[in-house]
């Protein structure tokens, strides 16, 4: 193992080498550009035996993922915000069709009005599309991440492709201290994709065929199925993983400190860091306070939720986005699982962080406080309190 | 746990700077966080870079809002930019330009330190004189200044991770590391964190594209150099017009090229596309 200190982005280029990725797609958008230009050098420099395919916008990055996996290669793309939003049509195909791609997606906000900064509206918009979806703290938990995902894509119980996502800057841009496992060690990890070509060459074989009313929904069906396997899944996988790598990031929603809490925040992406450190301040004050992260979104850990609900006083979810007409997304998925579980403490949904704004350890005191104090659950918008000063 | 903001402008080297600061910290056995925050990703656009630097693993991803050091890595910048914005009593500002420290305006209390990284840049052929690239020897200085970093590993960061001329990049780091100069604090106040006044959401026009301009925005403070247009040998071929990004190019009644220098961010892509040479990019300080 090596320790590198690295961004977000290479993360998930040092990923995708390491998982000996045989076809790359390739268009640039700010803040992902970094990471399929990493992976340029490494096929360049000879790192990466791969193809490496440059097209002309992301609805054709993910159609080149989409037929190179059903030739039965590892495929890999990144993207981020607008170009995600432009993949719309191809990310049902890919699902549709199993295609176990695995993409980097820097979560960037949606314009207008045009902004780059962390965001989680544009993979929101795209939850229904039958994608795996997991949500990284950390360039280790990226890279972790990408090698894990590749596992669950690939799996002849899954067969579905995969978002890893990060938060631009705080993660995308952000260098710090990673552990790179041996190319060995992921080999073991992750041995080459099981042939499983849907489409050959010299055969007549077809992608996507016209489907009646008599078939479709057993397709609907298959797919749902499969989606509802992975949280089993990546239990098995994680613990494989940290045989190798003495490594886990605690499944599909870790908590920490929640035991008897009297008020929990769910949070997601690198909100995580900045309330985690804020629970171990008010837990030496006395406040008995906790979190948990929901790191896989799609398929959604309803039992974890049911579970974490019968430990807690109330919970509320940080959303770096909002469902217009409703609330923040995660705290709807939230409202959902526990409807139909045995315990349903109040629960209040927190708006922060929308379009690159810091979630400051003050706003997540300020949230704990609201759920602390008892306030009648609704819908707060914390930027709208908070004065900022914005740099460069 | 140490906090530092670096100030500078696309294309100087300021987001590296931030990153080969890590690299030397993590060298060093510490934990380092560095990250860039722009808006406008254009050559001369002013940025903000932040780093971290600890014993242990950082909780907190989030700007910088009360650093302990702010760098400037452009003069240019203390003239349009609140590069002070919340700068620790105790801190440091540390600022590549000719000037002594004692010349500096900053908050009561804050150290002063000053650099001539341009010259050392340019004496190492680190950059242009349009663009020298000062990062590395305002590492130099800052090892120097504060000690958050070592100039030995600072010279092993840079010797393994600048891309393009690791050794005079490396002697531009030696050279700040001796050439900065630093002074106490003035006594005086030291400033609280100020905060720019929200605009009230319901005073906002209804959504973002009523009545904006870029007409209204003057990036001339972005400009290091200014173009210069020599007349006299001007063939009105309007290339300068045709190839200027911000359309700081009109024309007088009898069809000369004339400057909007309100617009003009001093890219210098006339100077290069005009066929005769007749525009010279003359340095503003």
């Amino acid at each position: 193992m090596t320790m590198k200190v690295l961004s977000g982005n290479y993360a998930q280029s040092y990923a995708a080498q390491l998982a000996r990725v045989q076809v790359i797609s390739a268009y640039p958008i700010t803040p992902q550009t970094s990471i399929v230009e990493k992976i340029a050098d490494f096929v360049a420099s000879g790192d990466l035996n791969a193809q490496y395919v440059k097209v002309e916008s992301e609805h054709s990055a993910l159609q080149v993922c989409i037929s190179a996996a059903a030739l039965g290669a590892r495929t890999y793309t990144a993207t981020s915000s607008q170009g995600l939003l432009l993949m719309h049509e191809l990310l049902h195909w890919a699902s549709g069709v199993r295609a176990p791609i695995v993409m980097g997606v820097v979560n960037r906000a949606v314009a207008p009005p045009w902004n780059i900064g962390a965001d989680h509206a544009d993979t929101m918009s795209q939850r229904d599309t039958g994608w795996i979806q997991f949500y990284a703290e950390s360039n280790q938990e990226v890279l972790d991440t990408v090698l894990e995902a590749f596992r669950l894509a690939e799996h002849p119980d899954i067969r579905l492709p995969v978002m890893v996502t990060e938060d631009a800057f705080y993660l995308s841009h952000t260098v710090e201290p990673v552990d790179v496992p041996e190319a060995t060690l992921v080999d073991r990890f992750l041995p080459p994709r099981e042939p499983h070509a849907i489409l050959v060459p010299g055969e007549a074989t077809r992608l996507g065929s016209f489907t009646g009313p008599d078939h479709y929904v057993d397709f609907r069906k298959q797919l749902a199925d499969a989606i509802e396997r992975v949280p089993k899944l990546l239990g098995k996988i994680e613990e494989e993983y940290r045989a190798l790598t003495g490594r886990s990031h605690g499944g599909a929603l870790p908590t920490y400190r929640v035991d008897g809490a009297d008020a929990v925040l769910v949070t997601m992406g690198t909100a995580t860091t900045t309330a985690r450190g804020v629970v171990d301040e008010m837990r030496a004050a006395g406040h008995k306070v906790g979190l948990a992260k929901l790191r896989l979104f799609r398929p959604f850990p309803d039992d974890e939720i049911r579970r974490l609900a019968t430990q807690v006083g109330r919970i509320g979810v940080v959303d770096r986005s909002y469902t217009f007409g409703r609330m923040g997304p995660a705290a709807t998925e939230v409202s959902a699982a526990l409807y139909s579980g045995g315990a349903r403490p109040p629960l209040s949904s927190f708006l922060a962080g929308i379009g690159g704004r810091d979630i400051t350890p003050h706003e997540v005191r300020r949230m704990y406080e609201t759920l602390l104090e008892g306030r009648t659950p609704t819908t707060h918008w914390e930027d709208l309190e908070e004065e900022v000063t914005v740099h460069g | 746990m140490i906090e530092i903001r670096f100030h500078g402008r696309g294309g100087q080297g300021g987001v590296v700077a931030s990153e080969l600061l890590a690299q030397a910290a993590f060298l060093d056995g510490k934990i380092p966080q560095s990250f860039p925050f722009f808006g406008v990703e254009r050559r001369g656009a002013p940025v903000t870079a932040y780093s971290r630097i600890d014993d242990r693993p950082i909780a907190l991803r989030t700007s910088i809002t009360a650093p302990h050091v702010v760098v400037v890595l452009d003069p240019g910048l203390l003239a349009t930019e609140r590069v002070t914005d919340g700068l620790k009593p105790g801190g440091l500002l540390l600022v590549n330009t000719t000037h002594a420290p004692e010349t500096l305006a900053a908050p009561g209390g804050v150290r002063r330190a000053a650099v001539d990284a341009t010259h050392i840049a340019l004496a190492h052929g680190l950059g242009t004189a349009m663009l020298p690239i000062v990062n590395t020897a305002v590492l130099g200085a800052l090892a120097r200044a504060t000690e958050v970093v070592s100039l030995e590993a600072l010279s092993r960061a840079v010797e393994q991770f600048v891309p393009a001329r690791p050794e005079e990049n490396r002697l531009a780091a030696r050279d700040g590391y001796l050439g900065v100069r630093t002074v106490d604090g003035t006594a005086g106040p030291s400033v609280p964190l100020p905060t720019s006044p929200r605009v009230a959401g319901p005073s906002l026009p209804e959504g973002p594209m009523a009545s904006l301009s870029s007409e209204r925005i003057h990036t001339a403070a972005w400009r290091t150099f200014t173009p210069v247009i020599h007349l006299d040998r001007c063939t009105k071929c309007n290339f300068c017009w045709k190839f200027c990004p911000d359309d700081a190019i009109e024309f007088d009644a009898v069809g000369f090229p004339k400057l909007r220098l309100e617009y003009c961010k001093g890219c210098g892509i006339c100077a290069a596309e005009c066929p005769p040479k007749t525009i010279e990019m003359v340095a503003e300080v």
